[in-house]
């Protein structure tokens, strides 16, 4: 107990080695780094789609054969596609969070 | 990608000095007239011992402040250092500890220094994506945090119970009391009891469909963050308040800094983009969170 550096609660390291606590921590760092995962590979990926959908619609005014309506409609067109998957993103059944 | 090498816990990568937290050490106070100062030596790398509080074994102590020496009980000297966190405001009434295991203290700054190491990842990651609407991604990272604390908590429920824990508090300034009814007048609870009310609370809102809308067409209300997203984080944000002013120590033995660190600089980072919280909903971490802020 001497050696313990920290103010810890009486019977931590029992209680911090028992395999439920071990279970819990290790399932919640694999949670975060599921998430930060994903997070991550979310907002990356969704950035170079909109860089795509934008370069294509400025490579189509140039060519001025569309009118200009028409490619605001496809621009909010796609923003509606991406509400709809990051809508998606906060109603999906978590599968890891009960694991 | 950087960032994510944080996750694999592996201490003495990057660090920063002068990061993170406010230790209790009560190291500071003590000067040995004789040691020089050393920008590498952390202050509570000094030998303290019981000796200190004898004169006649160590005659050279006389520039030790009188306070310290009447405080300071040798029958209680042992190798003691609390983590948890607490304002600067606040220590000079905190106990004063004698001593403290010099190679676990580096090792634990330098761990808590990586973990808060300086990414522009996140604050990148918080940005409203072109053209999104902005009550939609608020509400997805409401969600987010949301289970993000669900497990941060999860884990040291343990140790977080209401015998530990008899009321919700943040160091010993800030209690936060919980209204059963709308309209009653709120009350103190355990802090178990306070965190269980919280997230149903908040589930009970993101199931109401006229708040967090799940079907496509489905709007959001009108002041939705105003009168939804705000207090929700606001609450939210006591429980990180909670776990690091009362169960860091157990979070740091548990290795869980890192993530929690994390998360909460997450949340900070939203938080800060979008204005939602002002700095006395930060209470007890404000220090904490205008360092993370200005770095």
């Amino acid at each position: 107990l001497m050696n313990s550096p920290k103010k810890l609660p009486q019977g931590f390291h029992r209680t911090a080695s028992s395999a439920k606590t071990q279970r819990l921590v290790s399932v919640c760092k694999m949670y975060f780094l599921d998430y930060y995962c994903d997070m991550f590979d979310y907002v990356i990926s969704r950035r170079q789609r909109t860089k795509k959908v934008l370069e294509y619609l400025e490579e189509q005014k140039t060519l001025e054969k569309i009118p200009n309506s028409a490619l605001n409609d496809e621009w909010y067109g796609y923003l509606q596609k991406e509400n709809e998957v990051l809508r998606k993103r906060r109603l999906k059944p978590k599968h890891k969070d009960f694991e | 990608m950087s960032f994510l090498q944080s996750f694999h816990l592996s201490p003495g990568q990057t660090i920063r000095s002068t990061r993170g937290f406010k230790w209790n050490t009560g190291a500071t106070q003590t000067n040995g007239p004789s040691q020089p100062e050393t920008p590498s030596a952390h202050k509570s790398t000094r030998p303290l011992n019981g000796n200190v509080a004898s004169p006649s074994m160590n005659p050279g102590i006389t520039t030790t402040p009188v306070r310290q020496q009447t405080s300071f009980n040798p029958s209680s000297a042992q190798h003691v250092t609390d983590f948890n966190y607490t304002p600067s405001h606040q220590k000079p009434f905190i106990q004063q500890t004698a001593g403290t295991t010099v190679t676990t203290h580096q090792d634990i700054k330098e761990i808590v220094e990586m973990t808060l190491g300086s990414e522009s990842v996140l604050n990148q990651a918080v940005k409203l994506p072109k053209g999104e609407n902005e009550n939609e991604w608020l509400a997805v990272h409401v969600v987010d945090f949301y289970n993000q604390i669900n497990m941060l908590y999860g884990t040291i429920t343990e140790f977080c119970s209401p015998t530990t824990c008899p009321r919700m508090i943040a160091t010993n300034e800030y209690e936060y009391l919980w209204a059963f009814e709308r309209g009653a007048a709120p009350v103190s609870v355990t802090a178990p009891k306070y965190v269980e009310c919280l997230m149903r609370w908040c589930q009970d809102q993101f199931d109401d469909e006229t708040i967090f809308p799940q079907k496509k067409d489905g709007a959001f209300p009108d002041k939705f963050v105003d009168k939804y997203v705000i207090p929700i984080l606001r609450r939210l944000f006591r429980v990180y308040a909670h776990v690091y002013c009362h169960h860091f120590n157990e979070i740091l033995e548990l290795n869980l800094q890192t993530v929690l660190n994390t998360s909460f600089r997450h949340f900070c980072l939203f938080a800060e983009e979008f204005n939602l919280l002002r700095s006395s909903d930060y209470g007890p971490l404000l220090e904490l969170v205008i360092e993370l802020r200005d770095r």
